[in-house]
């Protein structure tokens, strides 16, 4: 498999459509990364969430005096 | 009795454990893939004699759009798996599926423009396959807000459930009727190079990026739907053990250090 | 037993258009929406009656979509917070047949309306005269679809509180094949050529969604019913 383009600065500027194929590639891998790394990041916010409630649950136990809640 | 496997695929849980273990080796393919698609597609593949290097967006443009259209039917029948079995998982897989859709068609759209313009001349033409990917956004768009809508969570599934369905009716209707007012109104013959008559150096890397992509919407559906899962079930006790456990191996890879 | 189908339908229709004649005021609202809006359109365009007659066909179907939408949102919205919605879901009748009889007077106060009053529109906007007949014929059925089509939306956002924008959202790529071929119809029409073929699609399209849409209008209902 050779290259088609004789260096990379042709690969670059594509005969003057670079701007357009290589502005293509960028906006289309973000929005890939995106999509992969948004649920990874809420997935460790909903499990962090989860701690805190059970942290929250064991806190209320602990002290049954404590009825009117926490602020 | 064959149909365990089935009603075990329903359940959140099951998904959940198994997923993580199918991501281990789905993500390195994937990645694989795409990434030798691009690089073949970019570099290697010829450049077109009309269209010179820019028809080199074919090869995110195309899967794209495949996978956008594919996407929207992946996402009907979730619903309509939820609305027949009522299995809870099919849900979360409908709702995960919907924005993943819509950015693969932001991407088929954004894609189409930038490419019309060393092509055509101008950003934004009113052509068939350009009007038809705008009216899937919309669809995407209606299934995602009315789900987004509703206070509970059975009700916006059924209801994205029926919009679903009710989309995927129209859309051939919609596919058509367009391509039909296209011809009616052609300002000028405009042809994407069409596919089978591509050369097999230009062809081959499309192939590779169309699995590449299906590849890809795999690993992400799996990942929004396991954080769906996460915020539909964290009350209940599974999540809570998993979180003691995640804990657990915390705590010993500590004590194993010290 | 057999009659129980068809007295669901008939009952809901007298009951709608009974409504609505005592709310004949309202229940006009979207003709005049119709005929004033369309005096927007010389005002922003041009006042010339040749570039004028190049849009008048598309801009009165557009102008007659806009207000079937804006009055879609209605079929539903008075009945789910009088009560009546839940006396609908719980009747004997199969529930698309008393649905049928809403959309259908839901129709006649708004399609019907618009479709007779287009032919002043047409004048308004100097619709060569090839394209009356035509535009009468493909309104009739067209807003006949987008009444049904509409309704499908509305079943599935009657509970929501700001249901109607999201209606206009949901309904608008449903719409889209209705107003293509119904503008169509008229164009072809000015341009010599035959009329029918267009005006026959529109037609399959009244017959698939006079069909389906009162199924998936009820669908719809019963899930909100439970919201």
């Amino acid at each position: 498999m050779k290259m088609y383009f004789a260096s990379f600065q042709d690969l670059l500027t594509m005969d003057g459509h670079g701007f357009y194929v290589w502005s293509t590639v960028i906006v289309t891998l973000l929005i890939m990364i995106w999509l992969l790394v948004a649920p990874i990041l809420s997935r460790r916010a909903l499990l962090k969430e989860v701690a805190r409630d059970i942290l929250r649950e064991r806190a209320r136990q602990t002290s049954p005096t404590n009825t009117q809640g926490e602020s | 009795m064959s149909w365990q496997w089935f009603h075990r695929l329903g359940s959140p849980r099951w998904f959940y454990h198994n997923s993580a273990r199918w991501l281990a080796w789905l993500c390195p393919i994937a990645a694989a893939v795409v990434l030798g698609g691009l690089v073949w597609g970019l570099a290697i593949a010829p450049e077109d004699a009309k269209q010179g290097n820019s028809f080199r967006i074919i090869y995110l443009h195309v899967p794209a759009s495949f996978l956008a259209l594919a996407g929207y039917y992946i996402m009907a029948i979730a619903g309509a798996v939820g609305l027949i079995w009522k299995m809870k998982l099919s849900y979360m897989v409908m709702k995960s599926a919907a924005p993943i859709g819509a950015a693969l068609t932001f991407i088929a759209l954004f894609s189409g423009a930038i490419w019309g313009k060393p092509t055509w001349g101008t950003y934004w033409v009113w052509d068939a396959r350009i009007t038809s990917m705008l009216i899937l956004l919309f669809l995407y768009l209606g299934v995602m807000a009315l789900q987004y809508a509703y206070h509970s969570i059975d009700a916006a599934s059924k209801a994205g459930a029926i919009l679903g369905l009710v989309g995927t009716v129209n859309i051939p209707i919609i596919y058509k009727s367009v391509d039909w007012w296209f011809t009616l109104h052609q300002p000028a013959t405009i042809k994407f190079t069409s596919a089978p008559s591509m050369h097999p150096d230009m062809f081959q890397p499309l192939l590779v990026m169309i699995v590449g992509f299906y590849l890809f919407y795999a690993v992400a559906l799996i990942l929004h739907t396991r954080s769906e899962i996460l915020r539909r079930e964290r009350k209940t006790s599974w999540v809570r053990e998993l979180l003691n456990e995640k804990n657990q191996d915390v705590a010993d890879k500590k004590v194993g250090k010290s | 037993m057999a009659s129980s189908v068809n007295s669901g339908f008939l009952a809901w229709l007298r009951r709608d258009l009974l409504l609505a004649y005592r709310r004949r005021g309202e229940a006009a609202s979207p003709l005049v929406f119709f005929v004033m809006v369309s005096t927007l359109i010389p005002l922003g365009l041009t006042p010339e009656s040749a570039r004028l007659a190049e849009v008048a066909a598309g801009m009165i179907w557009v102008m007659a979509l806009l207000a079937t939408l804006l009055s879609v949102d209605g079929l539903f919205a008075s009945d789910y917070q009088d009560g009546s919605l839940e006396q609908l879901l719980i009747t004997p009748q199969l529930l698309p047949m008393p649905l049928l009889g809403k959309i259908t007077a839901h129709w006649l106060t708004t399609g019907l309306p618009l479709t007779l009053v287009s032919p002043l529109l047409g004048l308004m906007l100097s619709l060569p005269a090839s394209g009356y007949l035509p535009m009468i014929c493909s309104l009739a059925l067209g807003t006949a679809c987008l009444s049904l089509t509409g309704a499908v939306g509305a079943a599935l956002t009657v509970s929501l509180r700001k249901g109607g924008l999201l209606l206009s959202l949901l309904v608008m790529p449903l719409y889209m094949p209705v107003i293509i071929f119904g503008t169509a119809t008229v164009t072809y029409a000015i341009d010599g050529l035959n009329w029918l073929p267009p005006l026959a699609i529109l037609g399959a399209l009244f017959a698939a969604s006079v069909a389906l849409c009162p199924l998936a209008a009820a669908g719809g209902l019963r899930i909100t019913s439970a919201n």
